[in-house]
């Protein structure tokens, strides 16, 4: 116990050490006190990334009726008042675990600055990037000891690690990506290895290491040693990454498709306790038949993501976690000749539930034909902000990277305080 | 592991010898002596009792191998070394390892990354840009004359496609060019000069920032139908004028400049004749007086100190780890560097010896801050064996090439390429090897056809460890974070685990033929850790080896690995 302790004081010294080296530490953040503080409370998030743009009229804010509703219609929600279209008959019964915010406006039409934008709260600008909200949770969030990742994006598509996503915060706090769900890469023994000799070369790989660092031991050496041991024990959580071994009747209720699947190993993964959770639904870019697609894809959500709801407020985890629904931008209310809507960034929705935020609401509005938001009109700097006020974090801190200090979240902008808690 | 006594002092008067043998005689006081003679009673005045003892030979080889030539020696290279007597073995082996091929491929990756810091490849590829780093190096072109052919290159001629990667997977935005020529080339991150005076740093003034961007605002890129970017064009006309955002209405207006030099004179251009090709549909605009074509010249005229002081901060960076500016782009009189002198001396010396950079990192290497040991001398405090202290060689974590590449040379893929390389490309014809043997100059012929060749068989392996240990592209590419990912990288993943399993005359395959465990331990030891083991190090393997008789190639497979795996290896140290 003793020995414990005391290694933990060592790393943490350590720690604080490397930060002044690299020049890379963080000025008035968090006391040290209120980051265990935040630590111990647990906070996670989960993010639902409706990949391409979803359509806000097929989903949070239908307009049906009008020449721009489209052929659905909208339904009553657990929530007196607050009606969301019929594509979303599961939804609509746990409205009252949800706020909606009908009043976005990000002014970004453009995939990839939308991605960007949504990402980071921050307009994308040349030569600058700046951390994905998946990196700052990872980093501020996340147990400095944990050997589960912080950020873990479950895709639809390709897995493996790109880096990017935690800018200068640097790559232990970038996303690992499951590739449609699949385990990370090299989790399990190399097939010529046999359990005995991994264990025998660990061993001895630990006495090098240890009369190393008898004359040399630096912070970096002490990360590098303990990224070994993290391996192995994640090693042997690898079991967290297959949600073939949650019972069959919850794989059903998920559904079939690859989504439903996601969702449940969203929620397998944030019981394990990872921090940061996002899954990627795709592909809404709905150009032409718009109708048709969303009335598929909006189904496999709607299955998904009501269950995952459900879940997790029956199992208690809603408290303490920050879920987020939103794409790039939303989509056109006009319906162009291709029966399809374009991207339409100045009158959309996102719907948000759980820690921090209020709960069967809906903040904002558009007007008839929702070409226009009429009241409480928010933006994306204004919901980053309000995501990390959701989870205890200051938006206002700053990180000081290479003597530049740099707002945690845009100084041009404050959380929608109407929809928190 | 005994540490020669005395190897020192012969050394010294080795170098100092060596040096002047040289000619590199200056003007005045120490100027006599050799530069790196010259930075080391810089650094060790008042430091006596502090500084780390000198590194040993083992030590030394594996440092510079890493970083002149990116990879370790071979073991047979190493027991060499250690044995040879010479007291100017370290002198020779910096010589040779500076006229290798090898050190042509380092100093290409280097830049490399430096200027183009992983940006992955959209409108240029990185192929013709390598190549053409790699040949700058290999011919010696002075860094000034480098820097002047990657910022002409714009693109438009097929012949110069490699320079012009630096422009045009930038995207040819004249913001990102202003931000990076400033942090690469000046020192200087000027991004959040670009609205207004830095708000932190007082130094940097939009005037920096907005001078910088008259020599790019009239440039534009010229794209395809797919977005990708084939040239950068430019106008005759547009001129910069700003504003702080803190205070609109006063207006400032600025010629091109670098930071407080003065602003270029501009010749008036004839109504009619501003262009030497008019900008219209799918033509590439050329102006008469071009702006851009302003800057190389400018930049590199001797006038901007900053040109010389940053790369000379760079390069000290890549030998010992750390930059005398740390970080490399953030110089101001807020963060100043660790020794101002020694960085006056290395910015003015660099410029003096023409910018030639080969000569300026042999004389870092053989200087004895280069020399010393990574271990703190006994009771030394932790500041006084701090990095920025120069008492102690810092621990550098191998670049991701670094480790690629001395992970190919321990496990004997390295030398069996070779064997095959030389046996395809020499034993054509009995002459072929003769060839090599009549002067040096066929020799390095030679040597650079093997490398070249080696290096295309063998590239393809980088690939997985720049995506596992490099950093986010664009982002500083100095350090490096340990993730739990790299650590399931080496313990379970390919291509390590293939390289470990023995095959001929692989590390694995010699030593499953070795049948006495200390002959054994030697050779496991100077192949991966280029050191011979310690007697409780032999016996360590011994012991591991006992009772695995029946699978001895799995224990010897098993071994290597914890090897591998170590923070020894690691880093280089």
């Amino acid at each position: 116990m003793d020995h414990v302790a005391s290694r933990r004081r060592f790393l943490g010294g350590l720690a604080a050490g490397l930060g002044a080296a690299s020049g890379f530490g963080f000025s008035r953040f968090v006391t040290p006190a209120a980051a265990e503080q935040l630590r111990r409370d647990g906070k996670r998030m989960l993010v639902v990334w409706l990949a391409g743009g979803a359509s806000q009229l097929e989903t949070w804010d239908p307009k049906p009726k009008t020449e721009t509703g489209g052929p659905f219609l909208s339904i009553e929600t657990s929530v007196p008042g607050i009606r969301v279209s019929e594509l979303l008959p599961r939804t609509a019964r746990l409205m009252h675990h949800l706020t909606l915010v009908r009043g976005v406006n990000t002014k970004e039409n453009d995939h990839g600055k939308g991605h960007y934008l949504m990402h980071t709260g921050r307009a994308q600008g040349p030569g600058a990037s700046h951390p994905h909200l998946g990196s700052l949770a990872a980093k501020f969030l996340a147990p400095e000891a944990c050997p589960l990742p912080g950020y873990v994006h479950i895709t639809p598509g390709g897995g493996g690690r790109s880096g990017t996503e935690a800018a200068f915060l640097g790559p232990k706090y970038a996303a690992l990506h499951l590739g449609n769900g699949r385990p990370p890469a090299n989790t399990t023994r190399p097939g010529s290895i046999n359990l005995a000799g991994d264990a025998a070369r660990h061993d001895l790989r630990r006495r090098l290491d240890d009369r190393f660092a008898q004359r040399r031991r630096t912070a970096e050496t002490e990360a590098y040693t303990s990224t070994y041991e993290q391996a192995l024990q994640l090693m042997e959580k690898r079991e967290i990454f297959d949600a073939t071994k949650e019972p069959v009747r919850d794989q059903e209720r998920y559904g079939s498709h690859d989504f439903g699947r996601h969702c449940l190993l969203a929620r397998r993964l944030l019981e394990a306790g990872v921090t940061f959770v996002q899954v990627s639904h795709s592909n809404y870019d709905t150009h032409n038949e718009n109708f048709s697609f969303h009335l598929e894809q909006v189904g496999e959500f709607d299955q998904g993501f009501s269950t995952l709801i459900d879940d997790l407020a029956a199992r208690g985890l809603l408290r303490d976690t920050l879920v987020v629904v939103m794409s790039e931008f939303g989509r056109t209310p006009q319906i162009n000749y291709l029966y399809g809507r374009d991207h339409w960034a100045s009158a959309w929705s996102i719907a948000l539930a759980g820690s921090g935020v209020k709960a069967g609401m809906a903040h904002g509005r558009t007007n008839a034909k929702g070409t226009e938001v009429t009241d409480g009109q928010v933006n994306a700097a204004s919901l980053f902000h309000t995501y990390l006020k959701a989870v205890g974090l200051d938006p206002r801190d700053d990180y000081e990277v290479d003597g530049r200090a740099i707002q945690i979240a845009d100084p041009a902008a404050s959380a929608v305080a109407e929809v928190l808690a | 592991m005994p540490r020669p006594r005395g190897w020192s002092r012969w050394v010294l008067v080795g170098l100092a010898a060596f040096g002047l043998a040289k000619g590199r005689a200056g003007a005045q006081d120490t100027g006599a002596l050799p530069l790196h003679e010259r930075i080391d009673r810089l650094i060790e005045v008042g430091r006596e009792g502090t500084l780390a003892a000198p590194a040993v030979d083992a030590e030394f080889l594996r440092r510079a191998r890493l970083d002149l030539t990116g990879m370790i020696p071979e073991a047979d290279e190493a027991r060499a070394f250690l044995d040879d007597p010479s007291p100017y073995k370290r002198p020779k082996l910096v010589e040779r390892l500076l006229a290798a091929p090898e050190f042509a491929r380092r100093m290409e990756v280097v830049f490399d990354v430096m200027l183009m810091e992983r940006r992955p490849d959209k409108s240029a590829s990185s192929e013709p840009w390598q190549e053409f780093l790699r040949d700058a190096f290999a011919r010696d072109v002075p860094y000034d004359e480098l820097v002047r052919q990657v910022l002409r290159a714009d693109g438009a001629d097929p012949a110069h496609r490699g320079p012009a990667r630096f422009v045009l997977d930038r995207e040819g935005n004249p913001d990102a060019l202003t931000r990076d020529v400033a942090r690469l080339f000046l020192g200087r991150d000027l991004q959040c000069a670009q609205c207004h005076d830095h708000p932190n740093v007082d130094d940097y003034k939009q005037a920096h920032y907005q001078g910088l961007f008259a020599f790019f605002n009239r440039s534009y890129a010229i794209q395809d139908a797919q977005g990708r970017i084939l040239a950068f064009a430019e106008k005759a006309d547009g001129d910069v004028t700003f504003a702080s955002v803190f205070k609109k209405k006063v207006k400032h207006a600025t010629r091109p400049r670098i930071l407080d030099g003065p602003e270029l004179a501009e010749p008036t251009v004839a109504k009619g004749q501003e262009y030497r090709a008019y900008p219209a549909d799918k033509v590439r605009a050329i102006p008469t007086y071009s702006r851009r074509d302003q800057l190389p010249a400018r930049l590199t005229s001797g006038d901007v100190p900053e040109f010389s002081r940053t790369i000379a901060n760079r390069l000290w960076a890549m030998m010992m780890g750390r930059g005398l500016v740390h970080p490399p782009d953030m110089d101001h009189g807020g963060n100043p560097p660790s020794h101002p002198e020694l960085l006056a001396l290395l910015t003015r010396e660099f410029a003096a010896m023409k910018f030639d950079v080969k000569a300026f990192l042999r004389e870092l290497a053989l200087t004895r801050t280069y020399q010393r040991s990574s271990e703190p001398p006994p009771g030394a405090s932790a500041e006084a064996s701090a990095p920025e202290a120069l008492a102690v060689a810092a621990l550098k974590p191998m670049s991701p090439e670094q480790m690629a590449w001395a992970l190919m040379q321990a496990t004997g893929l390295l030398a069996s390429t070779r064997k095959t390389v030389e046996h395809e490309r020499l034993d054509v014809d009995p002459k072929f090897r003769a060839l090599a043997a009549i002067d040096a100059k066929r020799k390095a012929f030679v040597d650079d056809l093997v490398e070249r060749a080696i290096y295309e068989r063998l590239k393809g392996n980088v690939r997985p460890f720049v995506s596992h240990f490099g950093g986010a592209p664009g982002q500083t590419q100095d350090g490096g974070q340990a993730t739990v990912d790299q650590a399931l990288f080496v313990a379970n993943g390919q291509p390590i685990q293939g390289w470990l399993g023995p095959s001929g005359g692989n590390l694995t395959g010699r030593l499953a033929a070795l049948n006495d465990a200390s002959a054994l331990a030697e050779e496991l030891y100077l192949a991966v850790l280029t050191r011979r083991p310690t007697a409780d190090e032999k016996a360590e393997v011994a012991g591991f080896l006992a009772g695995r008789d029946k699978d001895r190639a799995q224990a010897v497979g098993e071994l290597a690995w914890a090897l591998v795996a170590s923070t020894e290896f690691r880093f280089n140290h």
